[in-house]
């Protein structure tokens, strides 16, 4: 029985996204790539010829070329975005921890503002450094005694955060109308210019990341009932806990330096699966990640059919996160820091 | 006289619809990125995410070859223009799949285009669109050389060179008649302010100051940034005679008349301060910066200007440069 549903379960993990994803296919504004066209574009491909008024080939380039990798970029990056906060709230033993809490997003908007102001290399390279080393100061800060002061990282995580976002401003305050209305859109979150590179650049960093988050779920569980247990069951927890930071940090940054900054998914998706799970990091990490992912995508697909002006899809989140939180914190059983 | 001269320009020059000077040369551009473009004939459907750059396509004539359009179009101040020109954009039925600011790549490969004009600022989409393998015009205009080189350019790839070069000849002719008007007068000082707010501005090397200097103005700001924020310490101590504010929704002169601190300023003391009246029709990134030229000469030397009527008013400069009345 226990098996049962431990393999409909793992069955449900996989089929639920996979469902989404293939909805989301055929889904899209221009109305091409509809369930006719796509058989039509599947005959085309088998080697029949095209129909008179059909065109295959526009069909099989909205699918693979645009929806495609705009689909797995949104899985992946709510994905890897909710796995990091499971990950940081886990550590930080703090429901309101998440990945942006080291600086992580203002470092990445600087960065994608200085590649986007005076182009010295990819907005999304820039991005991942600058989200990289917003951590590194944080840890800097943070290591007294080469010891790692929990309060004094997340201390860090703001007055890093501080720095960048003036930083930003002053990008944006120099930068002509032009770049400042890119630099804005880039801030919102939008994965409309999403693309194969793209998909593959991001995969590489944000899937170490989500692969090591996932394969140390367990430690999780030890590191979040604090430094005295988790070291009295023989766990080094400076080291466990950087691998995990590291991780993270490699999961978030990989993913906002293509989508942009995406909010509250990361704060959410653990918050409302925990509900589902409770608070075991096994089954919490893999539902979460497979629950982040959904979510943005699904939150993706409406905002590419909604309207004829896409509304970037870190705009969306917001304004659907803050009342999905504010219900989850009211029906919730557990009473935060009582 | 000013409605002869358009007439005989437009019976002379005219052009007719898909004409081009070698037929079955390759056309070979080079765009504002440096990018050699090459088509084996013009491309019959042609989607344009600038407005400035559609405007010109209208002025060559290249309607049939639209195939998509601006978002911006369709606002307020635009669409009556717009909609005048093309029937398409008067039913609302022309596909605007974007803008300078956004693109919806799914939309603009729907629509099938053959190229893409955009601003060679968006480098993000710019990538997107030629892996679909759409090639892309992109264009950076920095001054009215650039206007120049788009119009001749455009004026290539549609099949419409003669008439590319008649805009020119025509613009070069308005061009010596304002010099020739504004000779012997003192120079007046002037501020020129963007709509994004009072202190916002632009210097020496920027189509404000090329307007100014066809105008017979001279800029204030020194600087070389073609757009900057100066504080306002700056601008009182620059005390310009007259300000020339660029459309502003928000703002009106008189606003601008009575700004905290501005009271003691050359241009306010002598209400000296304009607004350009129209986005569409004092827009410096296509020809139509005589028109806005015009009225800012009119505004700085009013009585110089009032004894001479060479200047085409902005109906005929319209007309010519869109040829309104052959569309009627």
């Amino acid at each position: 029985m226990h098996l049962m549903k431990r393999t409909f379960s793992i069955l449900l993990l996989i089929l639920v996204p996979v469902l989404l994803a293939t909805l989301a296919m055929f889904i899209g504004p221009s109305g091409e790539g509809g369930w006719e066209s796509v058989l039509e574009w599947i005959r085309w491909k088998t080697g029949s010829p095209a129909d008179a008024g059909t065109h295959p080939e526009l069909t099989g380039l909205i699918l693979w070329e645009i929806r495609f990798p705009r689909i797995m970029l949104a899985f992946l990056t709510g994905g890897a975005l909710s796995l990091a906060g499971v990950a940081m709230q886990a550590i930080f033993r703090n429901p309101l921890a998440s990945p942006y809490i080291l600086g992580m997003s203002s470092g990445a908007a600087f960065g994608a503002a200085l590649a986007l102001a005076w182009g010295f290399m990819p907005p999304q390279a820039s991005a991942f450094l600058f989200a990289a080393l917003a951590t590194f100061l944080c840890y800097l800060i943070a290591v007294r005694k080469k010891k790692l002061a929990v309060l004094h990282l997340v201390l860090g995580g703001i007055i890093v955060s501080g720095i960048f976002t003036a930083l930003l401003t002053l990008v944006q305050y120099l930068s002509d109308p032009f770049k400042l209305q890119t630099i804005v859109h880039w801030t919102m979150g939008n994965l409309h210019n999403a693309n194969n590179t793209k998909l593959w650049t991001s995969l590489i960093p944000a899937g170490i990341g989500v692969a090591g988050i996932l394969i140390f779920r367990w430690r999780l569980n030890l590191l979040s009932l604090g430094d005295q247990e988790a070291r009295s069951s023989g766990m080094n927890v400076p080291v466990q806990r950087g691998l995990i930071i590291l991780l993270a940090t490699l999961a978030t940054s990989g993913a906002i330096a293509v989508s942009g900054i995406i909010g509250f998914i990361d704060l959410i998706v653990p918050h409302m699966v925990r509900m589902v799970t409770g608070a075991d990091h096994r089954k919490l990490a893999p539902v979460s990640f497979v629950a982040g992912g959904c979510l943005l995508l699904v939150i993706d697909t409406l905002s590419r059919i909604l309207g004829s002006y896409e509304i970037p899809a870190g705009v969306i989140t917001m304004l659907i996160g803050a009342p999905v939180f504010i219900f989850i914190l009211k029906r919730s059983k557990i009473v935060w820091g009582t | 006289m000013a409605v002869f001269s358009i007439l005989l320009f437009t019976a002379c020059f005219r052009s007719h619809p898909g004409e081009t000077d070698s037929p079955g040369d390759a056309i070979v551009v080079e765009d504002f990125r440096g990018e050699t473009l090459s088509f084996s004939q013009p491309p019959r459907r042609i989607v344009c995410l600038i407005e400035s750059a559609l405007s010109a396509l209208y002025m060559l004539g290249a309607d049939s070859l639209i195939a998509g359009v601006p978002q911006s179009v369709y606002k307020a101040d635009l669409y009556p223009w717009y909609a005048r020109l093309d029937v398409r954009i008067s039913k609302r039925e022309m596909p605007a799949p974007g803008n300078w600011d956004f693109v919806s790549l799914e939309s603009l490969a729907a629509i099938k285009p053959e190229l893409v004009i955009i601003w060679a600022e968006q480098t993000d989409v710019i990538e997107n669109i030629e892996r679909l393998g759409i090639p892309v015009y992109a264009v950076m205009l920095h001054s009215f050389e650039d206007v120049h080189k788009e119009i001749r350019d455009l004026g290539t790839i549609t099949g419409r060179e003669e008439r590319a070069r008649e805009l020119l000849a025509f613009t070069e002719a308005q061009k010596k008649t304002f010099r020739r008007q504004i000779s012997g007068e003192d120079r007046q000082r002037a501020y020129f302010m963007w709509s994004q707010g009072v202190l916002e501005t632009s210097g020496s090397r920027s189509t404000v100051e090329e307007l100014f200097q066809l105008a017979g103005l001279e800029n204030v700001v020194k600087n070389q940034d073609e757009h900057l924020v100066i504080n306002k310490e700056t601008l009182l101590s620059l005390d310009p005679d007259l300000i020339i504010m660029w459309y502003n929704e928000k703002l009106d002169p008189a606003d601008v008349m009575t700004e905290p601190g501005f009271s003691q300023m050359k241009a306010i003391r002598s209400k000296r301060v304009y607004e350009l009246p129209s986005v569409f029709a004092c827009d410096f990134w296509t020809l139509k910066y005589l028109n806005a030229a015009r009225m800012v000469a009119q505004w700085a030397y009013p009585e110089a200007y009032s004894q001479n009527d060479s200047l085409l008013s902005e109906s005929h400069l319209m007309d010519s440069l869109y040829q309104f009345h052959l569309k009627r």
